[in-house]
């Protein structure tokens, strides 16, 4: 051990005379230094300029110089040729080292790649500071122009089996894959990113579930305050459990789910901008996306096929119309809001009764130009949350008011353990009552349990009721998830329906879309739904 | 006479490594003119954790990865890594964002958190499942951290203001000479009735917490270590485990990678619209 200190406490002196010998030559020309910190303590200063020098391999000093505290010691390069001087900084940048360059005798500070960031300001320090530990380690320098990408798959295993033959004796059992990559890429400092997420599900029994989709697609550069996204993207609004009445942007990818919360990729450009007084978002969405329903062999579907490959249109563009939302929303305290207004082709289409020439009978979607207003807003008071969704719409018929509304609970570490519970409660209400066509909730009640077990493996589940005060049907619904390691997941569906009569295939057309018996349709369709999921 | 002093100075890190050469590097003792003497404990209590965090502010941003480790009482593990930004607001509410990169099956799961001195903080959940940003209700914030032992209120900025505080012991024993303070929340939504924090005199720097549940039982301890020092100016950790006495459950954190003044933005990068883009 004392060879080693004696052997580089020789090459500190020899560098230093080094440094000694080269300093007269190179003063003249030289413009700056390095300083590599300051302290209040003399033998910090040294001590650290002495662990540089040998780092280094070059003469790295101590130096007084007065500051309004006081005496202080900065650790600072010699006096050297730029080149040098270059040089210098090039190993610094390489052993990570934070450092900054002194002109002349002033204090402070020209560019290197510490200063490119804002300086730290507030008070100097007025204690002394100890070293310990490596204190080389204080920074890594933001990598300006690294690339950030990231590459994940996901491929899912489902299979829906349900516990009686659909309505047209559909089959029972539905097994399903799916195959989903993220692809996400950042330049730019972040400034700009590009995002894609293709989607494809193989159905073994409904070729209409069969399908590809391109969920996200999009450019995205960020302002101060503002961003900017341009391509395939997904936005979603609201606040309610039960009922996603404000949600507008992305059509219904209504094969995945009937819950309306998996969504097709919309076309857009997506300006966002953040004020004090909130943010504002403007879309432009280019190009209509239909939305998919079950095929003949699929389930929970309507009594009679949708014939998705004829829609009709109230717009002469078709699925060509641009449409544009506007949306306003802010944060104050407790409260949460969104208010927007969306002028464009309705997501939810109307549907025609219609004949094929072998007399049988079909639904034919007809999509109308709609306006639409919308707020939703949220107080949050202790383990209290009230929630409040609204849409006031024309073009659907007569301009027509919804509104769901209600809270949500959260009890944190029930039965003494540390599972958190979430009572839900909401209420759904449609001003049009029982001819409000398109929706199942027009005057609708739904109490829901939600499970956060917060283990390991991120056990969660959701448990609720919907119950329609009027017409007593209900629909249950379970959704409970958990990880299988770090790259497995396991995700539990279920839905079971009641209060509704089954609807005989034979009936008329008029009974088959009883208005008031909305779920009798679905009435054999109850199902439970297993998937598994591994990332890649 | 001043050539004398360069050549002083040019040779000081020679002397310097003789002087280090010795076993063990004789620090200046952490001595500071920061003194509570003469204070009453309600007073001093506060007084440290006002020092303190003046000492740990003014570093505008940061950036730090995060490794944490879960454990239970049979031993299983688990691992994830985060990513955390840190931003000071000249006015009050600083912001915090987490964001989670593994496990896969949730990564891009991010929280945001504006925390204020007197009123609740504000805290959104980002689930990218969902592409929907879920504001947390207060309570919730004395709920565990993603499956952690920390819950979000411990990984909240901690406003000084949201506590109120007694000096109990200012001694010294084979680790120093420390302070053990006991702060109370002022939010009652806190899941901690109250909490005994020791700090190291010379820096101020927590090295331990013990929270009390409720019913005022031990419920957990807080160990921090590997204190590092950064920018001549700020200590910050380099291992935390958070032990939960009642269950046996724990969690390890180790924090790698800090980086301070980045240029960080409260619209830019601590707004809701950064939550659902952030990676």
């Amino acid at each position: 051990m004392k060879i080693i200190r004696a052997a580089l406490l020789m090459l500190t002196v020899f560098a230093a005379a080094q440094g000694l010998a080269d300093q007269n030559s190179a003063e003249a020309q030289s413009p700056y230094r390095l300083v590599f910190g300051s302290f209040q303590s003399m033998q910090n200063a040294t001590n650290w300029a002495s662990r540089l020098s040998l780092r280094l391999k070059t003469v790295i000093v101590a130096e007084a110089f007065e500051r309004e505290e006081g005496i202080w010691y900065r650790v600072v390069s010699e006096a050297r040729s730029p080149q040098q001087l270059a040089e210098l900084a090039r190993a610094a940048d390489a052993a990570q080292l934070r450092y900054w360059r002194l002109l002349g005798g002033q204090t402070q500070v020209a560019a290197s790649r510490v200063d490119r960031q804002a300086p730290v300001t507030g008070p100097p320090p007025v204690r002394p500071v100890e070293l310990v530990g490596t204190p080389d380690r204080t920074s890594n320098e933001p990598a300006a122009d690294s690339v950030v990408q990231m590459l994940d798959l996901d491929l899912g295993l489902q299979s829906q089996t349900f516990f009686r033959s659909g309505l047209d004796g559909q089959s029972k059992f539905h097994p399903s894959v799916s195959l989903r990559a993220d692809y996400y890429r950042n330049w730019d400092n972040e400034r700009q990113s590009f995002t894609a997420a293709p989607f494809f599900r193989y159905d073994a029994q409904d070729s209409d579930r069969t399908h590809f989709d391109l969920r996200e697609f999009f450019w995205t550069r960020v302002g101060d305050s503002w961003d900017l996204h341009l391509g395939v993207k997904q936005v979603f609004w609201g606040v309610t459990e039960f009922n996603h009445l404000v949600d507008i942007i992305n059509q219904t990818d209504l094969v995945e789910n009937i819950d309306l919360e998996e969504k097709l990729g919309q076309p857009m450009a997506h300006l966002s901008i953040i004020r004090d007084w909130g943010i504002v978002d403007f879309h432009l969405l280019t190009g209509f996306r239909e939305r998919t329903f079950p095929g003949e062999d699929g389930r929970l579907r309507r009594a009679l096929p949708v014939d998705t490959n004829n829609a009709d249109y109230e717009s002469g563009a078709e699925d060509k119309r641009i449409d544009g939302a506007i949306r306003w929303s802010h944060n104050l305290g407790p409260l949460e809001f969104g208010l927007y207004h969306f002028s464009g082709t309705s997501r939810d289409p109307q549907f025609e009764l219609r004949q094929k020439s072998n007399g049988n009978y079909y639904l034919k979607p007809f999509y109308p130009v709609i306006d639409q207003t919308g707020f939703d807003g949220q107080v949050i008071f202790g383990d209290w949350a009230w929630k409040l969704e609204a849409i006031s719409r024309s073009g659907f018929g007569d301009r027509y008011a919804a509104a769901t509304g209600g809270f949500e609970r959260t009890l944190v570490g029930v039965f003494g353990g540390r599972t958190d519970l979430g009572l839900i409660a909401e209420y759904m209400w449609d001003e049009r009552d029982d001819e409000a066509f398109n929706t199942l909730f027009e005057h609708d009640l739904a109490f829901g349990t939600r499970w956060q077990v917060n283990d390991m493996a991120n056990t969660q589940a959701l448990l609720g009721l919907i119950w329609d005060v009027d017409t007593h049907e209900y629909i249950v619904k379970l959704e409970a998830s958990r990880r299988l390691g770090d790259t497995w997941t396991l995700l539990v569906e279920g839905r079971a329906f009641g209060g509704a009569h089954s609807p005989d295939p034979d009936d008329s057309p008029s009974d088959l879309l009883d208005p008031d018996n909305k779920l009798g349709p679905v009435m054999r369709d109850d199902f439970l739904q297993l998937e598994i999921t591994r990332y890649f | 006479m001043r050539g004398l002093l360069n050549l002083l100075q040019l040779f000081w890190p020679a002397i310097a490594l003789a002087f280090s050469a010795a076993p063990a590097v004789a620090l200046q003792p952490g001595t500071t003119d920061f003194s509570v003497a003469g204070l009453a404990p309600e007073a001093a209590g506060l007084a440290i954790f006002q020092e303190a965090d003046r000492r740990a502010s003014g570093y505008q941003d940061l950036s730090v990865d995060l490794e944490m480790i879960l454990r239970d009482r049979r031993g299983n593990q688990s691992q994830r890594q985060l990513k955390i930004r840190q931003l000071e607001m000249a006015e009050d509410g600083d912001r915090l964002l987490v964001v989670f990169d593994s496990p896969k099956p949730i990564r891009g799961t991010a929280l945001l958190s504006y925390s204020y001195k007197f009123a609740p903080d504000d805290q959104w959940l980002f689930l990218p499942a969902f592409k929907r940003v879920k504001k947390i209700t207060s309570k919730n914030r004395s709920g565990p951290f993603l499956s952690s032992e920390f819950a979000f209120e411990d990984l909240a900025l901690q406003e000084v203001e949201k506590f109120t505080y007694r000096l109990l012991e200012s001694e010294s024993d084979e680790s120093g000479a420390y302070y053990l303070v006991e702060r109370t929340p002022v939010d009652d939504t806190s899941g901690y009735s109250r909490q005994l924090v020791r700090l190291d005199q010379a820096e101020l720097r927590i090295q331990h917490i013990e929270y009390f549940d409720d019913r005022e039982r031990p419920l957990k301890t807080l160990t921090v270590s590997g204190y590092e020092f950064y920018l001549e100016r700020f200590w910050k950790p380099a291992q935390m485990l958070m032990e939960n006495i009642q269950t046996g459950r724990s969690t390890q954190l180790v924090w790698h990678d800090y980086q301070f003044g980045l240029g960080l933005d409260s619209q830019r990068d601590f707004s809701t619209n950064s939550l659902r883009r952030v990676r």
